[in-house]
C-alpha cells in the first residue's frame, strides 16, 4: 500500500483497472481495449491498467470513473454494515481494495479524495476488531478445530477478507499462537 | 532501502517487530529473586554479575535463570516475590475490572509468574489459586486491549501498565493496523 519501490504490495495494488472516457482521439491505440477498432474514438470508454492509467489521466488525454468497489452501491452497504460487505469480491482474487482505494485517491481531486479516505478509514477500523477476534479464535482452537464451525456469517466474513486484511489476520493468529505455546509448555517438557 | 531493512524483510513477517515470548522469558530471567539455597556456595563471579555466597539457610538474591537451575536440580527453595500471591492479584483483579485503565503489576508479570508456577509450584504458597487468578487476570486485560484496539487511529496510541508479554503479543498488528491507517488517512485540505 505504500509507494515504496521495492514493496511488492504497491505493485499488487496496481493490478486493477480504471474505467477511462477518452477526451482525445488515440490513433493507432484501439488494441489497448481488446477491440477490432483502429483508433480509440473520443467518448469511447476502455478499461485501462493503473500503470498505464496515471499517465492518460494526467496528461488529460481521458476522464475516469470512480471504480465501481468504490461506488455509491458499495459505500452504502458499508455505510450499513462494514462487516456484512465482501471486500474480496470487489477486487478479485487477491486482490487489496484498501491498496486499490489508496492508489484511486491519489488520483482523484481533494474533495472526492477525502470522501474516500473517509469510507477507507471507517471500514478499515469498522473490520478490524473482528479480523483479530476471529484470528486469536483460530489460534485458539489449533490446527485440529480449524475447519470448526463457528457459524455462517463469520465463515463468510473470513472469505470476504482483501489481502491487507488476510495479512493482519496472518499476523494475529502467529502471534497468539507463539503466545499459546508458550503458554503450555514446561520446564520439565524441555529437559 | 537501508542495510538494516534488507535484514529486517528476510525474517517471516510477525517477526520484524516482535521479539518471540521465549526470548522476553530470558530478558526477565535476569532479573534477581531471592531463593533459601540448600547448597554452600562461594561467591561466584558470572558474566552478569557476582552472586553468592549461598550458606544454607540464610537467604540469597541471585538471578532467576539460576534459579530454576538449583530449584531443578532441588537445591534451593524459591520465595516468591512480593506480588506472586493471592491477595495482590486478587486486588488487582477487583481493579481490573472495576476501572477502566490497566491495573499496575510489574512489567514482566507473565514471565516470572510463569516460569516460577513452572519449576517451583511447591514453594508457592496457594499455586493453584494464583494461576487461575493470573488467567483472569489475563482475561480481563486482554478485553481491554481489545477496546484499544476499537479506538485506534493512525497517529498515536497509549496504553499504559500494559505489560512485556501483552505489548509483545500485540505489537505486530497494532504496528500493521496503524500503518495501513497511516496510509488511508488525508488530512483535510492536504494537497
Amino acid at each position: 500500500m505504500d509507494n515504496d519501490y521495492f514493496s511488492i504490495d504497491a505493485i499488487l495494488a496496481e493490478n486493477q483497472k480504471f474505467q477511462c472516457t477518452f477526451k482525445q482521439e488515440i490513433p493507432d491505440m484501439g488494441h489497448l481495449g481488446g477491440g477490432s477498432e483502429r483508433d480509440i474514438q473520443v467518448q469511447s470508454k476502455r478499461q485501462i491498467p493503473i500503470w498505464l492509467a496515471y499517465t492518460i489521466i494526467y496528461s488529460d488525454w481521458a476522464d475516469f470513473d470512480i471504480p465501481a468497489a468504490f461506488g455509491p452501491k458499495v459505500r452504502n452497504a458499508l455505510k450499513a454494515e462494514p462487516r456484512s460487505v465482501r471486500l474480496a469480491n470487489l477486487v478479485g482474487a487477491g486482490g487489496s481494495w484498501y491498496g486499490f482505494g489508496k492508489t484511486t485517491m491519489d488520483i482523484l481531486s481533494d474533495e472526492q479524495a477525502q470522501v474516500l479516505s473517509e469510507m477507507l478509514t471507517t471500514t478499515f477500523k469498522g473490520r478490524l476488531i473482528e479480523v483479530i477476534d476471529q484470528a486469536q479464535h483460530f489460534a485458539a482452537l489449533g490446527p485440529v478445530g480449524a475447519s470448526g464451525n463457528t457459524g455462517d456469517s463469520s465463515q463468510a466474513f473470513r472469505e470476504g477478507l482483501d489481502a491487507t486484511e488476510r495479512d493482519l489476520f496472518t499476523l494475529a493468529q502467529e502471534s497468539s499462537k507463539k503466545m499459546k505455546r508458550w503458554y503450555e509448555e514446561t520446564e520439565k517438557s524441555k529437559r | 532501502m537501508s542495510h538494516d531493512r534488507r535484514v529486517l524483510m528476510s525474517l517471516p513477517p510477525s517477526l520484524r517487530t516482535s521479539v518471540t515470548p521465549t526470548e522476553l522469558e530470558l530478558i526477565a530471567s535476569q532479573q534477581l529473586i531471592e531463593i533459601i539455597p540448600l547448597i554452600a556456595m562461594e561467591k561466584t563471579a558470572f558474566i552478569s554479575g557476582a552472586y553468592g555466597p549461598l550458606r544454607p539457610p540464610h537467604r540469597a538474591k541471585i538471578p532467576i535463570w539460576m534459579a530454576v537451575n538449583l530449584k531443578l536440580k532441588k537445591k534451593c527453595h524459591i520465595i516468591a516475590p512480593h506480588w506472586l500471591n493471592v491477595e495482590f492479584l486478587q486486588a488487582r483483579l477487583n481493579e481490573e475490572t472495576t476501572e477502566t485503565g490497566f491495573s499496575r503489576l510489574p512489567f514482566r508479570f507473565s514471565e516470572i509468574s510463569k516460569v516460577l508456577l513452572d519449576v517451583a509450584s511447591d514453594d508457592i504458597p496457594d499455586a493453584e489459586k494464583i494461576r487461575s487468578v493470573l488467567k483472569d487476570l489475563c482475561e480481563a486485560r486482554q478485553a481491554k486491549s481489545r477496546e484499544g484496539l476499537a479506538n485506534l487511529d493512525q497517529g498515536e496510541f497509549s496504553l499504559p501498565n500494559f505489560c512485556s508479554m501483552e505489548i509483545n503479543e500485540v505489537r505486530p498488528f497494532f504496528v500493521q493496523s496503524m500503518a495501513i491507517l497511516q496510509q488511508l488517512y488525508r488530512e483535510s485540505g492536504e494537497t
